[in-house]
């Protein structure tokens, strides 16, 4: 796939194909408009949803944390590609397409890290 | 009848009247051609094929990649021929010709295939199914049975049996043979595998067909014990229900089953198996199929001790509380305590001993970790003579002449061991080639029924000596031979004069190699180990036998699955403080002051090397119960509590480590091949000590004594059910 | 239509053909596997007669080292001769220590063959033949049965209180000509009516030893009727022969 997309010009950079954004600018108004998108919709998700202990305000915490998450995330077509996501899942919560449980797993709060070293590892049990 | 009779070895060793019943017995050595007489060429299904005269139309069928159904006909025993099942055409003969016992003529044109083929088999299955009842929902044998199969590839699609006055099939009542064999006899179709089984294999002559006719029954006509340690494998080679296993009965559908290949701990052997386990339990054990090892057999103990995996297990760590009861408790509680008691105590004072089903990584990784705390007292529980070269060499405690070598031996001299008990496949392979290729078998130690006959040299240490200065009869025996085995069991060897008569039998096994000219790849001295981690841990650097905590009492004592006792609170000080790693609840556990439980052979992967000197490993079939660990992480994860930490962190790197330790252990399935047979000899001058009066006792005498004597057969109830039912039946 | 009426017909016809029907296997009235009774177990003792042992320690000298096994049939022989007419399994046992065979095997011949009786027998084993030529031969042997049940008081298969008289149908005893033919152990007796039974039967509760053989007053098996051929005397030596010789 992405060897379809790479387009080998005559000299040694290289051309990708862009899937949405041209620029920079592009790409960031897109990321902002589905920011809102979202935003606007909170209160309504967590009405339809009834998640407990959740309140509008904690959806836009929520919300505002899952987009901080990628914000180191500088390449355009990587942008677009999470914005096209985002936008799937939005469509997918507004149409009641997920369940209850589908919008629990972002506030997990007892998530706990996988262990890394040798000894959590053997108290974890594995 | 009369063909079975002519064909049976009736009693004692007799050759077997029908060449192609010795070829079935010896497939392996007529592979290779070593017959001058020409090949005959003959056509199955116009597929030319040629192969040695003697050859069965159905091994040359097999040959050419046709499978022919069978019932009766097994390639490890004699040809009965009597389910007629392999009936093939062939050209020019009058009738459909039982392939199985029909030797192969020039120019035969077999057809397998063929309408009278096709129609000759439905027949016999018609037959055969008229008297079968049609329990297969409830047998346990559904899913993978011979006849169940068959009849749906050659079998008809409906019955002319149709009982119309209700009479009723065939009944046979059912037999009570021990607590392993469930028999259903009703089900039976008289293949006789069993019986030719029993009489060839087994060497436990005690089934039989009573009757004739419609009557006639397969039974041990007195109700008795099928008293076999090798009786699991008819439930095996019956190819329908009518033997199934006790234990497993009604447990589970083949299908369901998901399945581990897997090595057998129970003895020495290292045999193969196929661990079968559903719902997160093993609910069998079946053998795998290894030429060199265990062929396609299992003893009972290796088939049946499995349920003891689920008894008497130590499913999380515990601490001896105050009142000096143990008490569950966390993996870090379990650790803290131990890292109390082992600061301020010197290297010198920690000693550890390892019991015999410990895998070779635990080992490693114990061994470093002792290092580390500076102490070297790292032994096993098993003796073994440490004077002269000791396990320096490795030649002197591996069965060098491997397990496969005993079919080339001409003599074997079994020293002090009970083979049937301490190694029942390998006794198994004695009694073989003592069947099919004239081996004489010579023993010291009692007389006991090792199902063939031999020499009793007598039971004393005389003999060894007269042997090792050649002087007694049977030199003459061995010095007439180029192919002489000495098996010495490794039990005597726990003796105080242990390294005495491995002196003297090393001596006489070179003298025989010097003497008798034999090949120099062909080794005379072997050991036959009793359990599993033996091997591994001498290999490993470890010392045999606990005269080292003997000597130094420890202040700490670890101990890696020891159970038997060799170290009892009574030999150590009060104030030692004894850490148990292992699997189960048994004597090692009950002495601690800290348990921690591991993981059983089914649930880890662990490297054994069996006494043969092959690496082999175990896989993961279940996870280990509880808090349970695998045993090498538990003694890792230690070593950074006590501020050690050990370079590994997974599996590979241990395994690497072992490589640098010992590369044989980790070239699996390989048996690596020991020397300096002439060396440890010289050594073996310098022994001290002499020879004691006592006799050369084993410890396992009676089939009583077989199934129980490790942890995990210890906790097993059908282990427990064996020995109660062998005990009434010798009262009877 | 019709074609139903003709399939109907077609798949009748085939289930006809399809539906043989076989007859129950016969099945003996014996038991092939052994139970304990007071008179029969393993801990009651056998052993040879000193006459016996010589007999068999001759039988078994007959055969080559290491085919000892070929003296089974004629031990087990002479001991259920010694156990009065029957084979205790500790005669068996015995036989199979003394052939240092593995007992299974002994079991294995004596349930095979139907003259070894593995339970107690009367001390006279009337064996009645009940095959084609017997049943039409003579009076037939369905009478000599009936005579022998009312004379003995027993059915077919039993034995009589006071053990003396067992009772049972075999197939052909090898005497066609002389039916019906009744063996009463040893012996043979033929061309016989209902009286010579109840003469046999009362000289044999006498302790006489009835005489064995046809009991029309032939010799043997020769015709009833009187010779058919060699009527006259044998030709003098020479008979037929060319003069020139």
């Amino acid at each position: 796939m992405a060897s379809r997309l790479i387009r080998q010009s005559q000299g040694a950079t290289k051309i990708v194909k862009q899937i949405l954004s041209t620029d920079k600018a592009e790409a960031r108004r897109r990321v902002l408009n589905l920011y809102k998108a979202w935003y606007r919709q909170i209160p309504y998700v967590v009405l339809n949803y009834e998640i407990p202990g959740v309140t509008v305000k904690d959806g836009r915490v929520k919300l505002r944390e899952m987009f901080m998450k990628n914000k180191h995330v500088t390449d355009l077509r990587a942008i677009d590609f999470l914005v096209i996501r985002g936008q799937m899942e939005l469509v997918e919560t507004v149409n009641i397409w997920k369940q209850k449980n589908h919008i629990m797993t972002w506030f997990k709060d007892t998530w706990n890290p996988k262990p890394a070293d040798f000894l959590s590892k053997f108290y974890e049990g594995n | 009848m009369a063909t079975l009779l002519k064909i049976w070895p009736l009693m004692g060793r007799r050759i077997l009247g029908n060449p192609a019943a010795c070829l079935a017995c010896k497939s392996a050595r007529t592979a290779s051609g070593s017959s001058d007489q020409p090949e005959v060429e003959l056509f199955v299904n116009d597929i030319p094929v040629s192969v040695p005269p003697g050859t069965t139309v159905l091994q040359a069928c097999a040959e050419v990649g046709v499978q022919i159904p069978r019932f009766c006909y097994h390639d490890r025993l004699s040809i009965a021929g009597n389910c007629r099942m392999c009936l093939v055409e062939v050209e020019k003969s009058a009738k459909p010709v039982a392939s199985c016992a029909m030797p192969v003529m020039k120019g035969m044109r077999v057809k397998t295939d063929s309408e009278i083929a096709r129609k000759a088999r439905e027949g016999v299955m018609e037959f055969l199914l008229m008297n079968h009842p049609l329990d297969c929902p409830i047998c346990d044998q559904g899913g993978e049975c011979d006849l169940q199969d068959q009849s749906m590839v050659f079998g008809s699609d409906r019955s002319r049996f149709v009982d119309m006055d209700h009479e009723g099939k065939r009944a046979v009542e059912d037999k009570d043979i021990g607590p392993l064999v469930k028999t259903i006899m009703t089900r039976c179709i008289q293949c006789t595998r069993c019986v030719r089984f029993a009489n060839e294999i087994a060497g436990v002559e005690e089934i039989g067909t009573t009757g004739r006719g419609s009557d006639m029954q397969i039974g041990t006509y007195v109700e008795k014990l099928f008293g076999s340690e090798l009786s699991g494998n008819i439930i095996d080679i019956c190819p329908v229900g009518a033997l199934t296993s006790k234990p497993y009965a009604f447990t589970a559908r083949p299908w369901e089953n998901r399945k581990t290949e897997s090595i057998d701990v129970m003895d020495a052997l290292g045999s193969n198996i196929i661990v079968a386990t559903r719902e997160g339990s093993v609910i069998r054990i079946l053998p795998r199929l290894h030429e060199d090892i265990n062929e396609e057999w299992l003893s009972d103990r290796s088939r049946f001790a499995y349920d003891g995996l689920k008894r008497q297990r130590l499913v999380s760590p515990m601490v001896k509380d105050a009142s000096g009861t143990l008490v569950s408790c966390e993996w870090e509680d379990a650790f803290f305590t131990i890292l109390d008691r082992l600061t301020g105590v010197t290297g010198s004072e920690i000693a550890a001993i390892a019991g015999g089903h410990a895998d070779a990584e635990s080992l490693i990784v114990l061994k470093d970790l002792l290092n580390r705390l500076g102490s070297e007292a790292l032994c096993t529980e098993e003796i073994f003579p440490m004077d002269a070269a000791g396990t320096d060499l490795r030649s002197n405690y591996l069965l060098n002449t491997q397990i496969s070598g005993i079919e080339e031996a001409e003599v074997v001299l079994l020293v002090g061991t009970n083979p049937r008990y301490e190694a029942p496949l390998l006794n198994a392979r004695i009694r073989k080639s003592w069947l099919h290729n004239d081996l004489t078998v010579g023993v010291i130690g009692p007389q006991l029924d090792l199902t063939y006959e031999y020499d009793h040299l007598g039971d004393s240490t005389k003999v060894l000596q007269e042997l090792a200065a050649g002087t007694h009869p049977f030199n003459k025996v061995l010095s007439s031979t180029k192919r002489a085995m000495i098996i010495v069991g490794s039990a005597v060897l726990q003796r105080a004069d242990g390294g005495a008569i491995h002196a003297a039998m090393s001596t006489l096994a070179q003298n025989h190699r010097v003497k008798s000219g034999c090949d120099e790849s062909w080794r005379v001295l072997n050991v036959l180990q009793r359990v599993a981690s033996q091997v591994a841990a001498l290999d490993l650097g470890y010392k045999a036998g606990v005269q080292v905590v003997r000597d130094n009492p420890p202040k700490v004592l670890y101990l890696l699955g020891a159970d038997e006792q060799t170290v009892t609170k009574a030999d150590l000080p009060s104030d030692c403080f004894v850490v148990y790693q292992g699997c189960h609840g048994d004597a090692g556990a009950s002495m601690a002051d800290v348990v921690l439980p591991g993981a059983a052979y089914t649930e880890k992967v662990g490297t054994y090397v069996n006494t043969e000197g092959r690496a082999q490993q175990t896989q993961v079939a279940v996870t280990p119960p509880g808090m349970a660990r695998e045993d090498w992480k538990i003694i890792r994860a230690l070593s950074e509590i006590v501020g050690q930490t050990l370079p590994y962190d997974n599996l590979n790197e241990v395994r690497r480590r072992l490589a640098q330790m010992s590369p044989n252990l980790t070239r699996y399935g390989d048996v690596e091949e020991a020397n300096y047979f002439k060396q440890a000899e010289e050594l073996a001058k310098s022994v001290k000590s002499s020879l004691a009066s006592d006799a050369l006792t084993p410890p396992q005498l009676s089939l009583k004594d077989f199934y129980m004597v490790d942890s995990i057969s210890r906790a097993s109830q059908t282990m427990a059910h064996c020995v109660a039912a062998v005990t009434k039946a010798e009262a009877k | 239509m019709l074609s139903s009426a003709v399939k109907f017909a077609v798949s009748a016809t085939s289930r006809t053909i399809r539906c043989l029907h076989g007859s129950a296997a016969v099945c003996s009235d014996k038991l092939f596997v052994h139970r304990d009774t007071p008179e029969n177990n393993a801990s009651l003792t056998f052993e040879f007669s000193a006459e016996n042992k010589k007999r068999a320690d001759l039988i078994i000298g007959h055969y080559p080292k290491g085919h000892q096994a070929a003296a089974t049939i004629p031990l087990l022989d002479i001991a259920q001769r010694q156990s009065g007419g029957w084979l205790p399994i500790s005669a068996m046992n015995y036989v199979a220590d003394l052939l240092k065979m593995p007992r299974i095997r002994i079991y294995e011949v004596a349930t095979f063959y139907t003259m070894f009786n593995r339970e107690p027998v009367g001390k006279y084993r009337v064996q009645v033949c009940s095959t084609t030529p017997c049943v039409l031969g003579g009076c037939g042997c369905g009478v000599i049965i009936d005579a022998l049940k009312q004379k003995l008081g027993i059915n077919v298969g039993e034995t009589t209180k006071d053990k003396m008289f067992s009772l049972g149908e075999v197939e052909c005893l090898g005497a066609c000509v002389n039916a019906p033919v009744v063996s009463i152990n040893d012996s043979y007796y033929e061309d016989l009516t209902p009286k010579d039974i109840d003469v046999i039967i009362d000289e044999l509760k006498a302790g006489k030893v009835p005489k064995a053989g046809p009991r029309s007053g032939r010799f043997t098996a020769e015709p009833a009727s009187g010779l058919t051929t060699l009527t006259e005397p044998p030709k003098p030596a020479g008979f037929g022969v060319r003069k020139d010789l």
